[in-house]
């Protein structure tokens, strides 16, 4: 098979995530933040899950975070992901927790609370996806 | 454990919900002919028909007629509808629910008059129809968002979630991989004294360690079974139980609590392993029955993926937090162990009904009909599940 015909699973994609998805592809990702309390969305919604209030802006994310778990996948279950590959969980700066992947390296006992960085890739059948690298 | 009223929302328990229900009936299929059938490559039933198989033996467990049922509770795999046509049952009061749902939502009916003899009715294709807990069309996605929203990531099936629960507990508690080892070997324990179980083979530490990882740190032997069957339990109000029973086992007390926040991205999971809600449901329970973990005889888990084990000793009581894993290597839980867990093998070596069956091997270790695996004068059995962040306590006695 033709490496580009491997598709990226395809994300959910309702009403509140496609400007995220957008942001992610212009290289800068957005998440909704609530103008009364300040609370940061992930997954975006409808309103903030602190006050309610469904007054929320669309704003970047330092791309700041801490690794707080990690997996590392020996099944094959998606055809764009043959295994060995790991999966982590990233606490963004900004609060929420975000489930992703380490890029460069594979995860190893230890990492956990390392600080990281946010980098996007490219795919190979283009779609661009928010991963993370450890910082320094 | 002295229960906080704080713990329930400031508000006492109320004394009806105590010995409010008893299970008057258990039914099941045969997992162990079903297996072998479906590992030759046969369809021996469908959902339905394991289901009423299931209820065939309940009733006849129970002694009763149909016409006594007013009630009935499908399981969530079936129609409730096309369930309740092939039981011919025309209840009064009836509902769609899982394992725990179903029995506290049994109760709850009874208690509030509008069933007495309730019918709860499980059957379950999985294996036969290969049902998919991965991947792209994975089960249960509709209703649980974080099933299906990682995937982009390749973050994929129900082991995975609890791989990334099981490592953060890990560096949380210093818990460790051989700790996790010892409910699987204690499970296949118990399961090679139980005829009803499809893995009976016993395994060891070292077995566990040697085995492949899934999605790591999960190990092969930390994921439950995939098998066809059905399970089927008959509820009535505490009084009718004892004029249509010789043996009713009661329902002590029930308790929940729920996390939701964060629940997509796995907060809840991953940051405090569910304990603040299995704690508020521990102390509603026991607060409502008079009963805690000293009085417990037996405790049946729900049992996916290995690590809701040491979560449960630790949200219900049994061990101090951050001491399940010295609970499981100093008193134990597998046979001749201080605290009886999972003593029919549980998901991971008996059959995954999806908590189902470990209602009715609650009510068989309470009326003394474990054979080589009977807990020896059990009087209280306590069942807890935190499947999707539902904590749930629910306590049963004689």
């Amino acid at each position: 098979m033709n490496a580009t015909e491997v598709k990226t699973p395809r994300p959910v994609m309702g009403v509140y995530d496609k400007p995220m998805w957008e942001s992610i592809r212009a290289g800068a990702m957005k998440l909704q933040r609530c103008k009364h309390c300040a609370t940061w969305l992930y997954p975006p919604g409808p309103s903030c899950p602190k006050c309610l209030s469904p007054e929320l802006e669309w704003t970047p994310v330092s791309g700041e975070g801490k690794i707080v778990s990690w997996v590392v996948f020996h099944r094959h279950y998606l055809p764009a992901y043959p295994p060995p590959y790991n999966a982590i969980a990233v606490r963004l700066a900004e609060g929420p927790t975000m489930i992703s992947n380490l890029e460069g390296a594979m995860p190893e006992d230890g990492c956990i609370g390392r600080a990281m960085r946010l980098i996007y890739v490219t795919m190979p059948d283009g779609v661009m996806l928010p991963r993370w690298r450890y910082e320094g | 454990m002295t229960p906080s009223p704080l713990a329930f929302g400031g508000r006492h328990p109320n004394p009806r919900n105590k010995r409010a229900a008893a299970v008057i009936g258990v039914g099941h299929t045969d997992w162990v002919r079903d297996w072998q059938r479906c590992r030759a490559g046969e369809q021996p039933n469908d959902s339905l028909g394991y289901g009423l198989e299931a209820f065939r033996n309940a009733l006849k467990d129970a002694n009763i007629n149909r016409d006594e049922i007013d009630g009935l509770i499908a399981g969530p795999t079936t129609a409730y509808e096309r369930m309740g046509e092939l039981a011919g049952i025309n209840p009064r009061w009836g509902n769609q629910a899982d394992a725990v749902l179903a029995v506290s939502q049994a109760v709850m009916a009874i208690e509030a008059g509008y069933a007495e003899v309730v019918a709860l009715i499980y059957g379950n294709d999985q294996r036969s129809v290969g049902t998919q807990y991965g991947g792209p069309a994975a089960m249960g996605g509709n209703s649980f968002l974080s099933y299906v929203y990682h995937s982009p990531w390749g973050f994929t099936s129900q082991g995975a979630l609890y791989a990334l629960t099981l490592q953060s507990y890990k560096h949380s508690r210093g818990f460790t991989e051989r700790e996790m080892g010892e409910v699987s070997v204690a499970q296949r324990g118990w399961s090679s004294l139980n005829p009803n179980a499809i893995q009976r083979k016993r395994i060891s530490i070292a077995d566990y360690l040697a085995s492949h990882y899934v999605c790591q740190p999960l190990h092969l032997f930390d994921y439950c079974l995939i098998n066809d069957g059905g399970v089927a339990l008959i509820i009535a109000e505490a009084e009718r139980a004892k004029k249509l029973s010789s043996r009713p086992v009661f329902i002590e007390g029930i308790g929940r609590s729920d996390l939701n926040r964060g629940a997509t991205s796995l907060e809840p999971r991953i940051d405090e392993f569910y304990l603040s809600a299995q704690q508020a449901a521990a102390a509603q329970s026991y607060a409502v029955s008079g009963l805690g973990p000293k009085d417990m005889d037996v405790l049946q888990v729900y049992d996916s993926f290995s690590v809701h084990v040491p979560l449960a000793l630790e949200g219900y009581g049994y061990a101090k937090v951050g001491e399940a894993g010295k609970f499981l290597r100093e008193s134990g839980i597998g046979p001749g162990g201080k605290l009886p867990t999972n003593t029919s093998g549980g998901h991971l070596s008996e059959t995954y009904m999806q908590g189902w069956a470990h209602q009715v091997e609650c009510v068989r270790q309470l009326r003394g009909e474990c054979g080589d695996r009977q807990v020896k004068d059990a009087r209280h059995v306590h069942y807890t599940s935190d499947v999707a962040g539902k904590c749930f306590s629910v306590i049963y006695g004689v």
